[in-house]
């Protein structure tokens, strides 16, 4: 079985936001639609004693994805490798699953009346390419890859360092893990 | 992929193009069909970015077409500035160019018509071969913000600079005021991994900037006070013994005189000027000084210091040197210049420019290491040692701010045509107000441009120029490397665009220039010869876009230790500490402290005035200087300028996240939003550059597009007295501004004037009465050996010289010599040596004497006697021949070397 799955390093991540434009444009999306992007609480501590961390955000292409099970029209769905996507032939723009998911990821696009979200670039991905915004990130802080397969580097990165994911206490199962920026091996 | 497009279909090409949209040049693979480019995306297999683009790259394909791009030749028809424009015909533009040059250049001489040229985006060695053949020294850059006084300070001290660095086996690195974080993203993961596996970051920036987060030691230094740090550390090794004592014995020169002289500059005396801790300065200088191999990235800071930033320069050179760092594996690389393929300095044509017109180039009497004097000197050592020298674009060029005060004051001439390509000075250079004026008085402008800027308002013509994915693109650092990375275009020019390379061809031929010397019709034949000696070592192309498909780069064989062979390029061959060159020059032959522009220890009243300190030169993304502000799809980022305060400092004047305020220095006054963090010092302000704004496109008054309302370069200063002597940088960094919030009542004021104070654009004093920091040294270098009586000591030549008869005296053998014809003398009796006989003669009489005793042989042979002038008629034929020689050589192109060209 093929799961997939990416990992944010925010070790690595200098909040450049290349991604977030990325997307944008690899996806010709309209400009209010971002489907990732980087948040930041700002410089923390007082001056010379300070830290900065940025979080990327993305789908959380959860195991139980609260957003399928409540479309009305079955447009949201979850293909067998994980990936969560819209068939935008079948959505309707009731907008439940936007109000569903926890993690903000599905926007509501006002010109063509149906809701979109990341979809792993599940057209690369399964021509054997990286998601867009991994393989634009220069700094390597995502890394994509099949959970199931203990050779990938997803697989090897979440097996061996502390990760963290986001609202792991709602059952959502989300498949994109965070390494801390001060985090280390488990 | 996108829905809507299929890159993998049979008709789509890739072709291997790159970004345009800052120095690195990442790889781009363009996906073209029917002509038209479909989706881009980064190139997994390019050795810089590995697949990876910042926004900037990945707005390539929104730039390209858009709606905003100026596409056709645009012929002023209303006032300057007024905004109304007449498309007219590429040809026609050009020849109306050509033919307004030609009657300044006929009125008022070449040199009175200058050129502004932008960051690497442009191959600028075809403007300074346009000026070279027009006549004209008057060319230049931002250059002297962006390290290539540094590159010319390090070149003069060690003969190249060692801009290079080693990284895979090096195992501490500083970056001192770079920050790839937002600057070279590609970079960045490359220190990423590397700290990863053991190797020392140490980042010298007075921000918690994006590199400063991944560094093991953080200087937050007092913006602008890097040289003192430099000075210090270099205490540090030395008086510590950290230094790499068999190097500094066997390759360098001066090192006792700089040890006495670095004694008074201890890192107690630093720390007063960087506010920063004794024990944190000696850790650092410790930890770069014993994990060697180590390296100094290059950065812009130390040539954005203003009038201190001679002394940073050299202190930085000299700290490499000092540490063994350069030319060694894991070190500091001196790559030279390419002996692999032409340089840009060979197809620059700098011969063309005649003597006379060298000299009037604008600000090379006051600072000389980045003009004419400095460069001839830099580049003739160059040239004995490494067989070229360095690009001389760049590198020796006018003084960009003296030329926009020549435009104002007629100073030292009148400056009366301009041609600004990819450039908006208005934004880019310092005095921002006096700029602006210059370009508004201008008699004659032409603009370059992709957009319409507020530079481009004031033209007579503006010319739409092809940008990245409709070029090919050579990236080899500013030609003075020896490795090459080539890109090709993914499609032709759209509309009547053209690359400025035929631009410049095109202008170049109307105005009358030899076509012979533009033998190449598009950029990919000028690349092609550049590049096709390339067939004799192994590589098989017959065409550039070839070469790019099949290669794309090169890299030569690295040597590491050059300097062993010929020593370094310098006058004595060794890294000079004490610089002789500084020291012809004019200048302190050691890096000797002078306080910032404005500093709180030297201008005590000023301070009370204005008692923050500002740094304006940092970049940050989404932006490359004064760019990308009108792409809404990188715009949205960042959408309003945002100045950094520490919460202390805020909270103490009031003012809160995102509030406009305004930031005020001796000069005027602009506003941005409070961004309150804790990532400076309590008395730093960190603003941001290059604001402009685009949108306001009605907004076309005295002050365009808002041009002065947020630019840091308003609060710049180009004062003759602030500019660093040596290089002619000013100040970016280190000046001191006050800031306060914007009210409701003067919402209305024109955002520059400073109320009570409001000083007019321009230039106050003349250039010519405009003092330096410092004055210069006179140099007067003494007889290093016991001159004869009777003959007079010349310090331009460094030699005694018997006047009467023209012959120099030659200390080591104790003779007199003639220096053309080389023939010996001897020093009291003036005969001649004569080498085939071993005797002496007298030139006058034709009497010989014998060597032992003077005294005279037979009777005078008349054959004989002229031995020594057979000897002088030969070697004044040898010279000839050699000279006609050197004469053919000079004319670059000759039409075998076309052919040789085409042929291969």
């Amino acid at each position: 079985m093929t799961r997939y799955a990416m990992v944010m390093d925010q070790r690595r991540c200098i909040g450049c936001q290349s991604c977030t434009v990325a997307c944008r444009t690899w996806n010709e999306l309209p400009m209010d639609i971002i489907y990732n992007p980087v948040v930041s609480e700002g410089v923390l501590g007082e001056f010379p004693e300070v830290h900065q961390t940025f979080t990327p955000l993305i789908c959380m292409h959860c195991d139980n994805p609260p957003c399928t099970i409540c479309c009305p029209c079955k447009a949201s769905q979850q293909d067998e490798d994980g990936i969560v996507w819209v068939d935008e032939t079948k959505c309707m723009g009731c907008k439940v699953c936007v109000n569903s998911c926890p993690y903000g990821a599905r926007d509501v696009n006002h010109d063509e009346g149906f809701v979109r979200k990341c979809t792993f670039c599940k057209d690369r991905v399964r021509e054997g390419e990286q998601p867009y915004c991994v393989a634009t990130c220069h700094q390597k802080a995502r890394i994509f890859g099949d959970l199931d397969d203990p050779e990938s580097d997803v697989s090897k990165l979440v097996n061996r360092l502390v990760t963290e994911r986001f609202f792991e206490e709602l059952g959502t199962d989300p498949q994109v893990y965070y390494i801390p920026d001060l985090g280390g091996v488990k | 992929m996108s829905e809507t497009v299929d890159i993998h279909a049979p008709d789509v090409e890739v072709k291997k193009s790159c970004c345009y949209f800052c120095h690195q040049n990442c790889g781009v693979l363009a996906y073209v069909k029917d002509g038209k480019v479909i989706k881009i995306e980064g190139d997994p297999t390019h050795p810089t970015n590995q697949g990876g683009l910042c926004c900037r790259g990945n707005i390539a394909l929104l730039h390209l077409d858009h709606p905003a791009r100026i596409n056709h030749p645009l012929k002023r028809t209303g006032a300057k500035g007024e905004n109304k424009w007449e498309k007219i015909p590429w040809d026609v533009a050009i020849a109306e160019i050509a033919e307004k040059l030609n009657q300044i250049k006929a009125e008022s001489g070449a040199e009175a018509v200058a050129t502004a040229g932008g960051t690497l985006r442009t191959d600028d060695w075809s403007r300074r071969r346009f000026m070279n053949m027009f006549g004209s020294p008057n060319g230049f850059h931002n250059a002297l913000l962006c390290w290539i006084p540094t590159f010319m300070m390090e070149t003069a001290v060690g003969g190249w600079s060692p801009f290079e660095t080693d990284l895979a086996t090096s195992r501490c690195v500083i970056l001192w005021g770079f920050n790839p974080g937002s600057s070279a993203m590609p970079g960045m993961r490359g220190y990423s991994d590397l700290r990863k596996a053991g190797l020392k970051i140490i980042v010298v920036d007075p921000r918690y900037s994006e590199t400063a987060a991944h560094a093991d030691l953080w200087l937050p230094l007092r913006p602008g006070s890097d040289t003192a740090l430099a000075l210090a550390m270099i205490w540090v090794i030395i008086y510590e013994g950290h230094h790499d004592k068999e190097f500094v014995e066997n390759w360098c020169t001066g090192f006792e005189e700089l040890e006495d002289h670095i004694f008074e500059y201890n890192p107690e005396w630093a720390a007063e000027q960087t506010w920063l801790d004794p024990e944190l300065i000696r850790q650092a200088a410790r930890m770069y000084a014993q994990n060697t191999p180590g390296n100094i990235q290059w950065g812009c800071t130390a040539d954005q210091l203003g009038k201190t930033a001679g002394a940073g320069m050299h202190a930085r050179a000299i700290l490499r040197a000092l540490t063994g760092n350069l030319d060694r594996p894991g070190g500091d690389l001196m790559p030279g210049p390419s002996m692999y393929y032409v340089t840009d300095e060979e197809l620059e044509g700098n011969d063309w420019l005649p003597e006379e017109q060298k000299a009037k180039q604008i600000g090379s009497d006051k600072f000389k290491l980045t003009s004419w004097p400095g460069y001839q000197r830099i580049a003739d050592v160059s040239r004995e040692v490494w067989g070229k020298a360095p690009t001389a674009e760049w590198m020796c060029e006018a003084h960009g701010p003296s030329v926009f005060k020549a435009i104002l004051t007629g100073d030292p001439y009148q400056i009366r045509a301009m041609i600004i390509s990819a450039t908006n000075p208005v934004n880019s250079y310092g005095d921002a107000k006096m700029v602006l004026e210059a370009l508004k008085q201008l008699e004659f402008l032409v603009v370059c441009e992709y957009w319409m800027t507020p530079a481009a308002l004031y033209a007579d013509y503006v010319m739409p120029i092809a940008g990245a994915l409709e070029r090919p693109i050579v990236h080899n650092n500013y030609g003075v490397t020896d490795s090459l990375i080539t890109s090709q275009r993914a499609i032709q020019p759209l509309y009547e665009r053209h690359t400025d390379y035929n631009f410049w061809r095109d202008l170049a031929l109307a105005t009358g220039q030899d076509p012979d010397q533009w033998p190449w019709e598009t950029l990919e034949e000028a690349f092609y010869y550049v590049i096709y000696s390339f067939n004799s070592s192994g590589y098989q192309f017959s065409s550039y876009d070839e070469f790019v498909e099949k290669y794309r780069m090169f890299y030569p064989p690295l040597h590491y230790y050059k300097y062993g062979n010929n020593g370094f390029a310098t006058p004595s061959r060794k890294v000079e500490l004490k610089s002789s060159i500084l020291e012809e020059l004019g200048y302190p032959s050691l890096p000797t402290w002078i306080g910032p522009a404005e500093n709180e220890v030297d201008d005590p009243e000023v301070a009370a005035e204005y008692p923050l300190v500002l740094t304006t030169g940092g970049g940050f993304m989404p932006y490359h200087h004064s760019e990308q502000f009108n792409i809404e799809s990188v715009r949205f980022l960042k959408s309003d300028p945002y100045f950094t305060i520490n919460p202390k400092k805020a909270a103490e004047l009031g003012i809160k996240e995102g509030d406009w305020c305004w930031i005020e220095t001796r000069r005027g006054r602009i506003r941005q939003r409070a961004n309150v963090e804790p990532s400076v010092d309590t008395r730093v302000i960190y603003c941001q550059r290059g604001w402009w704004y685009p949108e306001r496109q009605e907004d076309t008054g005295a002050e365009p597009f808002g041009c002065l309302e947020s630019n840091v370069n308003v609060l710049t200063s180009v004062d003759d007295e602030h500019c660093d002597p040596i290089g002619g940088s000013w100040a970016n960094r280190g000046l001191l501004c006050k800031v306060y919030k914007v009210s409701y009542w003067d919402e209305t004021d024109t955002s520059y004037s400073i109320p009570g104070s409001a000083s007019e654009p321009g230039v106050s004093v003349p250039p010519s009465e405009q003092k330096l920091a410092y004055e210069p040294i006179p140099y007067d270098p003494k007889p290093t050996f016991e001159v004869p009586e009777g003959l007079t000591w010349d310090k331009d030549t460094k030699l005694a010289w018997d006047i009467e008869r023209g012959l120099a005296y030659d200390p080591n053998s104790g003779w007199l010599y003639h220096p053309e014809t080389l023939i010996y003398y001897d020093l009291v009796t003036k005969y001649a040596y004569d080498p085939e006989t071993e005797t002496l003669i007298d030139e006058a009489t034709g009497q010989r004497y014998s060597m032992e005793t003077r005294e005279p042989i037979g009777e005078g042979e008349a054959v004989k006697t002229t031995a020594a002038e057979a000897v002088a008629a030969e070697e004044l034929a040898a010279k000839e021949a050699a000279a006609a020689e050197a004469a053919a050589e000079a004319v670059i192109i000759t039409p075998t070397d076309i052919e040789r060209g085409e042929q291969s």
